[in-house]
Parts: C-alpha cells; sequence; structure tokens
C-alpha cells in the first residue's frame, strides 16, 4: 500500500521537476568536478600532482563531503511543504484521495532518485576514471564510499522532512537547516573537542563513541574510515581510537535509525495535521 | 448530500468560523459570498476536511465522516483552489496527468475543450493566469466528482476571462448533474447563476437561500421607475400613500422604494393614472441589497 499509482505519480513529478530544472546535472557535475580535482590535486600541498592512493583520495573527498550532501539534502527536502504551499497545490493534494504515507512516500522516492541519480552519476563516474588509472581493485572502496555517501545524503533528506513537516514556511525551513547544518558538521564536532578538552581525555572511550553516534556527520564519517581500513578517526582536531563496538553493521542499524525517526516523525506530524 | 453542522472554526484566539450550519443540495449551484476575510475559504476548507474544526461536524449524507470516509469523500470531490501556479517545469498535460493519477483516474479528450492540445502541450511556466485557472478547473472536474468546490475561481481573471469560465462550467452542468460550491466577493457575478446564497460575514452565515426567498425573507423593498416628463406632485403623493419611501429624480425618473407586499396596490393606482407617465419599471432587489440588507 506505500508505493501505489498515487505516490508513484508524486515521486514521478518531483523526479521531473529535479531533472528539468537542472539540479541532477549541476550536482552531479559538482561531485565529478570535487572528486576528479580532489583525486587529481589532492597532493598538490606535497609538490605532486596526479592520481594517488585511493584511501587518501576517500579521506580527503570525505572531509568535503560531510559538508556538502547534508546542506544539498536539507535544500532539498527542505522545501516540500513551503514550495506546494507557495504553489496552492498542496490543497489539492489534500483535497483529493491521497493518503498521507502516499504522498510522504511519493516525495521521499522522487528525492532520493534525483539524488541517487545525481551522486552516482557525479562520483561514479570520476570513480571510474579513478579506477582506470590506480587499478580496477579501487572499484570496490570507491563503491563503498558512494554508497556511504549516498546513506549520508538519506539521512539528511529525512531530517529535511521532518523540518520542512515541522514548520513548513520556508524561512523558518532554511534558517533551521542552516543552523542544523553548521551544528552536525561544525558545532558538534568542536562541542566534544571540548568536552575531551575539559575531562583531559577522562571521557572514556565507549561514551566518546556513543557520543560520534549522535551526530550523523561521524556515523558517516567513521563508515567511510572503516570502508578504507583506517582505524583511527579524525574528529577536528583531535586524532582517537574508537571504540570496538563501532562496526559497519551497527553504523548502518544507527543511519537507519537516522533515517526512520525523523522521516517516521514527519509522517506522523503531517498525518496528524492534515488528515486526523 | 453535505452538511456542515455547528461549524465553529478558531486559530488560536482569532475567531475564522462562528457556529455555521447548513447543508449542500445534491445538483445545487451553492455561492457563498462575503466580503475578505469572512471565512468562506475557511468553510471550504473544512468542508474538504484539510482544516479541522474547533467544534462542529461534517456530514456526508447524513453520516459524520471519519477517515475512512473523508477518503471516500474525496474521490467525489473535485476542489479548485483560489491561486494555483501549479509546476512550471511540467506541461499542462503533464500537470493533469499528475493529478489524474493520484485521484486514480486518466485525462481524457474532453479536457481539450477547455485548453486546446497545443497549450496543453506546453509548460505550464509559460501559461497566462487565465490558462493557469483553466488547468486548475480541468484538475478539479478530473475523475468526474460529483461535487466540485471552487475558491473565488474568477479572482484575477478579466471580464472576458470570467464569462468564459461561467460558460464552461455552465456547459458542464448540462452534459451531466454537478453540484457546484463556490465562493466570490464579486455578487454581481453570482447573481442569476446560483441556485442559492450563502450570505457570510465575520465568521458568521448570515443568511442561506435562493435570492428570491432571501429578499423576501429581509422584507426589501422593490424599486419602482417612473419615466416623468416633469415633476408630478400628485404621483409623488400617491406614492407616498401606498407606503413608497426614497423618492427622488434622477435622470427624468422619479425612483421610488416600494414595500414587496404593496406591489400590486401601487402598480393598479398608477395605472389609474397612467396618461401622466411615460413609463414604468419595477426592479427586484439583488444580491448586493440582500447582502447590504443583511450587513
Amino acid at each position: 500500500m506505500v508505493f501505489t499509482e498515487a505516490s508513484r505519480a508524486i515521486a514521478w513529478k518531483e523526479l521531473i521537476d529535479k531533472l528539468r530544472n537542472r539540479w541532477v546535472i549541476i550536482v552531479g557535475l559538482t561531485f565529478m568536478l570535487f572528486t576528479l580535482s580532489i583525486a587529481y590535486l589532492g597532493a598538490a600541498p606535497a609538490g605532486l600532482t596526479g592520481f594517488r592512493r585511493i584511501d587518501t583520495t576517500v579521506a580527503s573527498l570525505t572531509s568535503l563531503v560531510t559538508f556538502f550532501i547534508p546542506l544539498m539534502s536539507l535544500t532539498l527536502g527542505g522545501g516540500i511543504i513551503a514550495e506546494e504551499r507557495e504553489r496552492g497545490t498542496l490543497e489539492i493534494f489534500l483535497a483529493s484521495p491521497v493518503s498521507a504515507l502516499e504522498f510522504i512516500t511519493g516525495k521521499f522516492l522522487g528525492l532520493l532518485i534525483a539524488l541517487t541519480i545525481a551522486l552516482v552519476a557525479g562520483l561514479g563516474l570520476a570513480g571510474g576514471m579513478l579506477a582506470l588509472k590506480s587499478g580496477i581493485e579501487t572499484l570496490w572502496v570507491f563503491a563503498r564510499f558512494v554508497f556511504n555517501s549516498l546513506v549520508l545524503s538519506i539521512i539528511f533528506l529525512s531530517i529535511s522532512f521532518f523540518i520542512s513537516i515541522a514548520f513548513y514556511e520556508r524561512t523558518k525551513v532554511i534558517a533551521l537547516s542552516v543552523f542544523l547544518w553548521l551544528f552536525y558538521t561544525i558545532i558538534y564536532d568542536l562541542g566534544l573537542i571540548g568536552v575531551v578538552l575539559l575531562t583531559k581525555g577522562e571521557i572514556g572511550m565507549n561514551l566518546f563513541s556513543a557520543l560520534l553516534l549522535l551526530n550523523p556527520v561521524d556515523v558517516y564519517r567513521l563508515m567511510n574510515f572503516i570502508s578504507i581500513g583506517e582505524f583511527k578517526i579524525v574528529v577536528g582536531l583531535a586524532s582517537v581510537e574508537f571504540s570496538g563496538y563501532i562496526n559497519t553493521p551497527i553504523l548502518l542499524l544507527i543511519a537507519l535509525l537516522w533515517t526512520v525517526i525523523p522521516l517516521g516523525g514527519g509522517y506522523l506530524l503531517f498525518k496528524r495535521r492534515y488528515y486526523e | 448530500m453535505l452538511t456542515l453542522e455547528g461549524i465553529t472554526k478558531y486559530y488560536k484566539e482569532i475567531k475564522a468560523i462562528e457556529g455555521v450550519t447548513f447543508t449542500v443540495r445534491q445538483g445545487e449551484f451553492l455561492a457563498i459570498v462575503g466580503p475578505n476575510g469572512s471565512g468562506k475559504s475557511t468553510l471550504m476548507r473544512i468542508m474538504l476536511g484539510i482544516v479541522k474544526p474547533t467544534a462542529g461536524r461534517v456530514l456526508f449524507n447524513g453520516e459524520p465522516l471519519n477517515e475512512v470516509s473523508w477518503r471516500e469523500l474525496r474521490r467525489r470531490i473535485g476542489y479548485m483552489p483560489e491561486r494555483v501556479s501549479f509546476y512550471d517545469n511540467l506541461t499542462g498535460m503533464e500537470t493533469l496527468r499528475l493529478f489524474a493519477r493520484v485521484k486514480r483516474s486518466t485525462v481524457d479528450k474532453t479536457v481539450e475543450r477547455i485548453l486546446p492540445r497545443k497549450v496543453l502541450e506546453r509548460k505550464v511556466g509559460s501559461y497566462s493566469k487565465g490558462m493557469r485557472q483553466r488547468i486548475n478547473l480541468i484538475q478539479a472536474l478530473l475523475a468526474s466528482p460529483d461535487i466540485v468546490v471552487m475558491d473565488e475561481p474568477t479572482s484575477g481573471l478579466d471580464p472576458m476571462g470570467i464569462a468564459e469560465f461561467y460558460s464552461i462550467l455552465s456547459e458542464i452542468r448540462q452534459e451531466r448533474p454537478l453540484t457546484v460550491v463556490l465562493s466570490s466577493h464579486i455578487l454581481a457575478e453570482v447573481e442569476g447563476r446560483a441556485d442559492r446564497v450563502a450570505i457570510m460575514k465575520d465568521g458568521n452565515l448570515k443568511a442561506i437561500g435562493s435570492l428570491r426567498s432571501l429578499y423576501r425573507k429581509l422584507r426589501l423593498p422593490l424599486k419602482v421607475f417612473i419615466t416623468l416628463k416633469g415633476k408630478d406632485p400628485l404621483i409623488e403623493r400617491l406614492l407616498s400613500l401606498e407606503g413608497a419611501t426614497g423618492l427622488t429624480y434622477r435622470n427624468g425618473y422619479l425612483i421610488a422604494n416600494v414595500p414587496p407586499e404593496n406591489k400590486m396596490k401601487i402598480l393598479s393606482s398608477l395605472m389609474e393614472k397612467k396618461n401622466r407617465f411615460e413609463d414604468i419599471s419595477i426592479t427586484e432587489p439583488g444580491l448586493e441589497e440582500v447582502f447590504f440588507g443583511l450587513h
């Protein structure tokens, strides 16, 4: 009952809209440009150019993507209610026999496909070129990086849905999106560094690792560092080892929770506001 | 068919609607009129289940609506909101297909009567206000609804556009039974078109009924226009004796307000003096008089 004709129609509209307004092309090209630049010029400060090791490329790309993807996803999903309200079409949907679940599913699915195309095309093309230069075995590492990036974008798309439904006015949604972006990409980790400094490193690795899981950006970083076999993580300026219970299945579970909770919350809020 | 029972809506402390009760009858054209901010749009949104009332309930064929029956009702209702710009990147036809799929229906060729195929194949971004309103009308009529709810459908249209809109609506209603609930603040627009008029003011339903029944209920005077060559004190006296008020001369007419119950009496008295005037006409009160009679 989720992927009904109505939800597929809404998903189709979202996808067509993002393809025709060139959002997908612009984001895809930006990703490709970033990836190729970092892969080719990543070692330029050391006086070297050209494609280097895949792990260093992924590590450098991770730093960049942690800023870019959350912002992109938050802006993409932030307008789902505000835009429909401004166009006057939200009321048409609400007056139609479409359920809250169909509406939210359709919107999410459409934007998810648009995001996936942009990410996979942008990063994938660059990854393919990288694999040609550095060896085909690097393709698996890069594919995991693309997958992890997709997971990060899905998490922030879910968060953006919640914000959009909860606040529905464009200015409020933008303000909160910018705040959350800053919070998760910069403020949270600065706070963690502060905690480590204040406790003189006595915080305990288990608690520290648990705190990392509360930030989806750190979850993404951990996923990437695990995928390239790097057992040290860089949180801001601090380099620390992380707790043993953190592994890929746990991180995927946390990522799933980060997706389901905001999206589910948004759906319930939408249903309560308009359907009950 | 659709009954609103004691509908009250407050937005925090602000009253939007208070205790509105009426029934939309099958096949009728009901016009909801009132000034801006009188609660027309809120009332329509409550009727569609988009806005929840603070108190009161909506009944469909006598049954209170729940989540399931709301969905059933929405299959049978078309809604034309006041301001819709649609999606600039979609063509008119794509827009219609989107809403048709949402309503579990399809777009048939008859839509080309309202907008030509050539226009439908263009992106909505290039449409004029009138074309967007037509797309809005078509989407409201998709899936052959029994009721169509239209919130200020002619807002922003030029007189030609307004005339075309009502002509299309009239054609459709001639072809199949369609209940129309339409809001407007332009009284002349719905006069002569609506079967019944609901008059709203400050969130209250001041009156509902056919125009004739409303002005009878309000005992609004008829206007008599008598064409005279000059001032005629005898006619003036005759009219005053029969209860006419507000006697004035304008552009060669003697104009008087006549109580509706005295209409025949005044006419027969005037006919006895018909050699004293050239012509006579009587105008019944219009929606504007009814509207201002209530405000």
